[in-house]
């Protein structure tokens, strides 16, 4: 295990690696220049060269590139074109907002779309498992900027129970999380009722029934272990969607999070901040996967991770 | 599926269907009430909230391309009133000598920063000379490069020496883009310092201190306790009523109309025009409509096949029906626009003769030089959505008199990019300014290809702007800059579309003593309190 899980930390290193080169790459070959948003329209030449010149635009892309990549190993993410203070400082502050909004709706998503899912299954052809999954192609069929907007609409000018946007606390966290989290829970919940629809017919469940245990045992402890190897994949692939689903949350309920700095990142060419959040990503994406690899190990013994 | 035998089942899915979508409808319609009537003296305390799509890039003057709120901050020396007629500030007098080349200007006394130290000439000075210094590389020198000398005969006196007259002095000077930062806290925070400068300090002589800057969600200002040198057109001359004012960051136009609604924002700046009508719905919110100093207009690369034709560019002109644009697109709520300047500025020029809608003459000139039977182009845009519905709603119009179009969209990094590169044949942009100088920065043969995006390079528009630039009296500056558009009109450099408006919605249950500043760009913030406190 030890050495699997170094070997696969290793690996890790290409991965992003390669990543950095390929965001390097497109962002600095796109079309648009940052130092012409830094010094605007009526900046003469001169001082346009000599901004290019300060913020190293002006050398060749593989020095551009070695610098940053030598900065980054010195921990240093460079400082943001457009905002002017540092990468690091930016990230750090944004990070916990984005976290935060995905913890929320991931634990709502992985707790109501399980749960759900199980009650589902083993009550399969049962209003409640028919209620439950019409509410479940609902979630993966409404977009969630839509849910989002009606839910502002709904709780926040309509009832004054909560904000409509902003930061800082869990009334400001309730609508994202949920707007977020819907369509992610009707995903989960209708993984685990299929597949733990396929676990029930199985003949150690029937062999659990026969030994006399009771139905909850034979569900809870017996089937929904073994019918949550899918769910634990579509849960670590979850994870890069779910940074995707917090851009436009965060477009919609106006957070300061990852999301935001990124697209404001990338529509004005801000190089490094554009690189600070890709890496960030690469390397949690990759952490995450790692995590759900050895999630099987505790869910299945028989898989053994070498 | 089992699911649509169950009779009840059924029944309750399409009922909770059909009642979202009533829901769905209702908000949008519900009715609007009266405002009550409040007490109308103002009072102390509170604190505003305003909502914006887009927050400053810095507060550092030097650096700014894009500022917001920089104005409560700082103070220039001169600024503008109610009528927009340039008053003091923080100058409180000045006169120049006949030839227009010195100009004295009279601090107001007993001004401080916001660190408690007193504001004096040198400062000013100071401020300048750091502003022309090449290796600050000011991204607003040129606004300023009019300044040959400087003197300070005392603390609170200023003396500009100039090369020759120049009309357009009280427009730099009472911009927000002139504003005067404090030169110690610049050399001790700024680039060459902790470089934290504009970003977390900000050092001026304004009514509000910035406390905090959180980028993409908000900026905070609180009052400046010791402020007592508010501009004579405004009642409220001390500390400003309300505690703090907040500049929430929104991007989304939906959300921030649902924060105004929920009170949480009390005054929504630039409300899109397609949400006019819901804003105008809220209970409590008043709307205020100002024509903006602004144009929207359809350019050309004036020296590309077919658009280096005056006539080619006479004829797109021509075929552009702006009255119906503004219907279309801005459901009213903007001008249509028969000049280069808006119409507010002393410069401004309108020729309704000559930029009309007139299909068989565009027609007419269009085989006159010699595309009787049309061309192709891209119509280049930002992807501004008012730009793309006016690119959209053109198409037809130039397809009328053959000239077929393909629509092609940028964001503004892209776009600004793809017209330094000189790819763009017909392309729309927008310019917010309030000054004539706007044509010599799109227009002069200096600014090809950046900003000089039109790539026009034209002795006579030279030789006009520069007698405009350099005329004793802003009269005939503005006599020169009217005799420059008669030009540019005969040669069809621009095809203006729009004057943009600027709606502002305020919830007077909540604020008071709000009034529209002209242009409605700005928010002036002495006489604002808050008739209860939101938070």
């Amino acid at each position: 295990m030890r050495a699997y899980l170094i070997r696969r930390i290793l690996l890790m290193v290409p991965v992003v690696l390669g990543v950095t080169v390929v965001v390097f790459l497109i962002i600095h070959l796109a079309p648009g220049d940052p130092v012409l948003l830094l010094v605007g329209e009526r900046a003469p030449p001169e001082i346009y060269e000599r901004v290019k010149h300060a913020w190293g635009l002006d050398r060749p892309l593989l020095t551009q590139y070695f610098s940053f990549l030598g900065n980054v190993l010195k921990g240093d993410l460079g400082m943001s074109i457009q905002m002017r203070r540092p990468v690091a400082e930016l990230l750090a502050r944004a990070i916990p907002v984005t976290l935060e909004l995905g913890v929320a709706a991931m634990g709502l998503a992985v707790t109501v779309g399980v749960v759900s899912g199980v009650v589902s299954a083993a009550r399969a052809g049962s209003a409640t498992d028919q209620v439950t999954m019409v509410g479940a192609l609902l979630g993966v069929s409404v977009p969630g900027f839509w849910l989002g907007q009606l839910l502002i609409l709904l709780v926040a000018v309509e009832l004054h129970w909560l904000p409509p946007s902003g930061y800082g606390g869990l009334k400001y966290l309730i609508m994202p999380a949920l707007a977020m989290g819907f369509a992610d829970a009707a995903l989960t919940a209708r993984t685990t009722r299929s597949s733990m629809l396929e676990v029930i017919r199985q003949d150690f469940i029937r062999t659990a029934r026969a030994k006399g245990l009771t139905e909850r045992v034979v569900i809870y402890r017996h089937a929904l272990r073994n019918a949550l190897l899918p769910v634990v994949t579509l849960i670590g692939l979850d994870l890069g969607y779910l940074i995707g689903g917090a851009v436009i949350m965060e477009e919609v309920f106006g957070r300061p999070g990852m999301g935001r700095l990124m697209i404001h990142g990338i529509l004005s060419r801000d190089y490094p901040v554009v690189q600070g959040c890709l890496l960030f990503l690469a390397v949690s994406v990759a952490l995450c996967n790692l995590l759900a690899d050895i999630a099987y190990v505790f869910l299945d013994p028989r898989i053994r991770l070498q | 599926m089992s699911l649509f035998r169950n009779r009840r089942l059924r029944l309750i899915v399409v009922g909770l269907l059909s009642a979202l979508f009533v829901l769905t409808l209702s908000f949008g319609c519900a009715g609007k009430q009266a405002a009550g009537p409040g007490s109308e003296k103002p009072k102390k305390g509170g604190n505003l909230t305003m909502g914006f799509d887009r927050e400053t890039d810095t507060f550092d003057i030097y650096q700014m391309t894009w500022g917001s709120g920089q104005e409560y901050v700082y103070e220039s020396l001169t600024t503008r009133d109610w009528d927009y007629k340039v008053v003091g500030s923080l100058a409180e007098s000045w006169e120049s000598t006949p030839d227009g080349k010195t100009w004295t200007f009279h601090l107001r006394k007993g001004t401080k920063w916001h660190d408690g130290t007193p504001f004096t000439s040198k400062d000013v000075k100071r401020y300048y000379e750091v502003m022309l210094d090449p290796k600050t590389a000011a991204a607003n020198a040129l606004d300023w490069t009019w300044i040959k000398s400087m003197d300070t005969p005392d603390d609170n006196t200023i003396v500009f020496h100039l090369d020759s007259p120049f009309p357009n002095l009280f427009g730099k000077t009472s911009n927000s883009y002139g504003s005067i930062m404090n030169p110690d806290a610049y050399a001790k925070y700024g680039p060459d310092g902790t470089k934290e400068y504009g970003t977390k300090i900000a050092i001026g002589t304004g009514p509000l201190k910035l406390k905090e800057w959180i980028p993409g969600d908000k900026v905070v200002f609180e009052r400046n306790p010791d402020y007592r040198w508010g501009p004579l057109f405004v009642a409220n001359k001390g500390p400003v009523w309300v505690d703090t004012v907040t500049f929430k960051t929104i991007p989304d136009a939906a959300t921030r109309l649902a924060e105004l609604e929920t009170g949480n924002v009390q005054i929504l700046a630039n409300v899109p025009v397609e949400h006019y009508d819901r804003v105008a719905k809220i209970p409590n919110v008043e709307v205020f409509k100002e024509p903006a100093f602004g144009l929207g207009y359809l350019a050309f690369a004036t020296d590309k096949k077919p658009f280096n034709d005056p006539k080619v560019r006479q004829a797109v002109n021509l075929a552009v029906d702006r009255e119906a644009l503004v219907k279309s697109v801005f459901f009213g709520l903007a001008q249509a626009a028969y000049g280069y300047l808006p119409p507010r500025t002393p410069e401004a020029y309108q020729d309704t003769a000559a930029i009309r809608y007139d299909v068989a003459a565009a027609k007419k000139l269009m085989t006159e030089a010699g595309y009787p039977n049309g061309f192709k182009a891209t119509l280049a845009t930002q992807n501004r959505t008012e730009h793309v519905r006016v690119a959209q709603a053109i198409q037809p119009m130039l397809e009328a008199i053959g000239i077929k179009t393909e629509i092609v969209q940028y964001d503004e990094a892209g776009y600004k990019d793809f017209l330094k590169a000189g790819k763009q044949e017909l392309f729309m942009r927008q310019y917010e300014w309030d000054n004539a100088d706007i044509l010599q920065w799109f227009l002069y043969s200096r600014q090809v290809p950046y900003p000089g995006h039109s790539r026009w390079a034209d002795r006579k528009t030279d030789e006009l702007i520069d007698a405009a630039e350099s005329a004793i009296t802003p009269e005939l500056r503005a006599q020169k800059y009217v005799e420059l558009q008669k030009y540019l009109i005969e040669q069809s450099v621009w095809s203006p579309l729009w004057y943009p408006m600027a709606i502002t919605a305020v919830r007077t249950d909540l604020v008071g003593g709000f009034k529209p500043f002209p242009g409605g760009g700005n928010v002036v913030i002495f006489d604002l309190w808050m008739k209860k406190n939101v938070k």
